[in-house]
């Protein structure tokens, strides 16, 4: 069948694979693409945040130490985005991990639909912050939101709300929609966990006059508790990292009752142009982020396995 | 009040609550997409009038019409499917040998590596997206579909790799050492064993990266500056800031946007399921 041609490069390959070579030759692609892509970039980043880099002005282009990192601190949008990228997270986390939890145990039940309910309530995750942005922003429109119609007809409110235009709820309005598009994620890890939890263990627990309660506190919470520590520092990660939804919602407004650092540092490079700034911002939300790599990797050592 | 006493009676009435918090999610989760795919049917003036309507009093697909005839949208879509195209071949021809690697050979130094690919995930994108500007910009790659898809792989490739190295630890080892000695090479057995066991992985992983690419916002508006190389999230988000778009119009390219990612879950959602948890859980 093989053609003399053809099964020599393939033989020889073949022949490759069985020396101590062929390891280093599976990663080199992967290990140089990451290198340029992100290890010279990052690196590169250090570089940038102790200069001066403004691609609207070229002549200032020239090193000016710390000089970035001593304007922070006297900066008073760095500060306010500092503690709201706290609050935002914060609190996101806990609405999604508290919805995430309720899912999970809901769908672990296997009543009959579980698998359509389980698809179903997964699709927010998968959807882009775009859309889902937008989709909020006009669920909670001030003239046309149909929510704030709903809230209207029920009564709680006397009149349509700007949710995002005051900044009493602006932030809190786009927790909620970083709830809804996060939460599955956790409900689709902590749906693992549970069901990685031996059956016979509550039946146990049962037997020894443990009532559900009992069995929550003792064998579910301490079973799920890798996977919590998984998955928040993961979302961490993510949140922190990522400005999208905000910069649809609101870019930060009003005023900067929603501006996070990492908008903020978005922001900083993309309208300004002031690359050096923008970048000593991000210097410090690595670092931040480093923090909670190393808790990650204590908590969960997912190298050992 | 006795009916809760007996363990039928009980677990009857957790059976009930468990729909009730079911259909609750189902709803905040599905109720927003519902409306958004009801507001690209109705006229611009049944969405702007006083009167709420729940339900479309006439349908149309003038929406749809304009979006795609009226807009540049046949060509971000287009740019996004190249840009995304592109990724998951890149992610594809390298990841799938690292992940192999990773899964079946040791080596000095394996642990520290997997552990440095799974770090890179740490990186604020921001950090990492205002150096490659200006790297891309020396080299010309500002603007350009492969330079995107390039920046992709710099977030998308650890994950590829990690979840498919996850999907080749699941396969079973003996089929493999039978072929090892029936005198197959590591490469044959690679190729004519693992890659078909675990194929559902790869298309799983691929899926996965080929959705994320799909939705990616930030990196697409920094590295795109023209028609060239501009994906739909990035030129969706102009329209709505320069023409003041009607909010038919964007509820109908928000819906045909999310099309393929709902059509491609739909599909493979079961194993990316799998594949997404295994890490997690096994940690």
């Amino acid at each position: 069948m093989k053609s003399v041609l053809h099964r020599g490069p393939v033989a020889k390959l073949g022949d490759l694979s069985e020396t101590r070579y062929w390891v280093y030759l599976l990663l080199f692609p992967s290990l140089i693409l990451l290198l340029l892509v992100v290890a010279y970039p990052t690196l590169y980043g250090f570089v940038i945040s102790v200069r001066e880099m403004r691609l609207t002005r070229p002549a200032l282009n020239g090193w000016v130490g710390a000089r970035h990192y001593i304007a922070m601190m006297s900066d008073r949008v760095f500060w306010i985005s500092l503690k709201n990228t706290a609050i935002w997270v914060t609190a996101a986390i806990a609405i999604e991990v508290t919805l995430g939890f309720i899912a999970a145990v809901a769908l672990n039940r296997n009543v009959p639909g579980t698998k359509l309910f389980g698809v179903l309530i997964l699709l927010p995750y998968f959807l882009p912050n775009v859309v889902a942005g937008h989709m909020w922003a006009l669920l909670l429109d001030p003239r046309l939101g149909v929510i704030n119609d709903l809230l209207v007809r029920i009564g709680v409110l006397s009149t349509y709300k700007a949710w995002f235009a005051d900044p009493a709820t602006a932030l809190a309005a786009t927790i909620l929609v970083e709830a809804w598009h996060g939460f599955p994620f956790f409900a689709l890890l902590f749906l693992a966990g549970l069901k990685g939890i031996p059956e016979d263990l509550y039946k146990a627990a049962a037997v020894d006059g443990a009532g559900p309660v009992r069995q929550f506190r003792l064998i579910t919470v301490p079973m799920l508790r890798t996977v919590i520590t998984a998955a928040v520092i993961l979302r961490v990660i993510s949140l922190v990292n990522s400005p999208d939804l905000l910069l649809v919602l609101t870019g930060g407004g009003p005023g900067n009752a929603t501006q996070v650092l990492s908008l903020y540092a978005f922001q900083t490079a993309y309208r300004e142009f002031n690359f050096g700034y923008a970048g000593a911002l991000s210097v410090v939300m690595f670092v931040i982020l480093m923090v909670f790599a190393s808790l990650y990797i204590r908590f969960t050592q997912v190298t050992k396995e | 009040m006795i009916m809760f006493k007996t363990s039928r009676g009980r677990r009857l009435m957790a059976d009930i609550l468990t729909y009730i918090v079911l259909f609750t999610m189902t709803i905040f989760c599905l109720g927003p997409i519902v409306w958004m795919f009801l507001t690209s049917l109705k006229n611009e003036a049944d969405i702007v009038t006083s009167q709420m309507q729940y339900i479309p009093r006439s349908i149309t697909f003038q929406n749809y019409r304009a979006i795609w005839t009226q807009s540049n949208f046949p060509v971000l879509i287009t740019n996004s499917f190249v840009v995304t195209a592109i990724t998951v071949a890149i992610c594809v021809a390298t990841g799938t040998l690292a992940a192999y690697a990773f899964s079946r050979l040791s080596f000095r130094g394996r642990d520290r590596l997997m552990l440095s690919y799974l770090l890179v995930r740490m990186f604020p994108a921001v950090m990492v997206i205002i150096p490659l500007f200006v790297m891309m910009r020396t080299v010309g790659l500002v603007d350009s579909r492969f330079g995107l898809a390039l920046a992709y792989t710099s977030f998308l490739l650890p994950l590829f790799v990690w979840m498919l190295k996850g999907f080749f630890d699941a396969a079973p080892k003996e089929l493999e050492s039978a072929a090892r000695v029936d005198g197959s090479t590591r490469l044959g057995a690679m190729g004519r064993i693992i890659l078909p066991l675990a194929r559902n992985g790869l298309v799983a992983s691929s899926v996965f990266i080929a959705i994320a690419a799909w939705n990616e916002f930030i990196f697409a508006l920094m590295l795109t500056t023209g028609q060239g190389s501009r994906t739909w999230p990035v030129g969706l988000q102009l329209m709505v800031g320069e023409f003041q778009l009607p909010w038919g119009v964007l509820a109908a390219g928000g819906i045909l946007s999310i099309l393929p990612v709902v059509v491609l879950f739909a599909i493979v959602q079961r194993t990316m399921v799998q594949g997404l948890t295994a890490g997690a859980v096994k940690g």
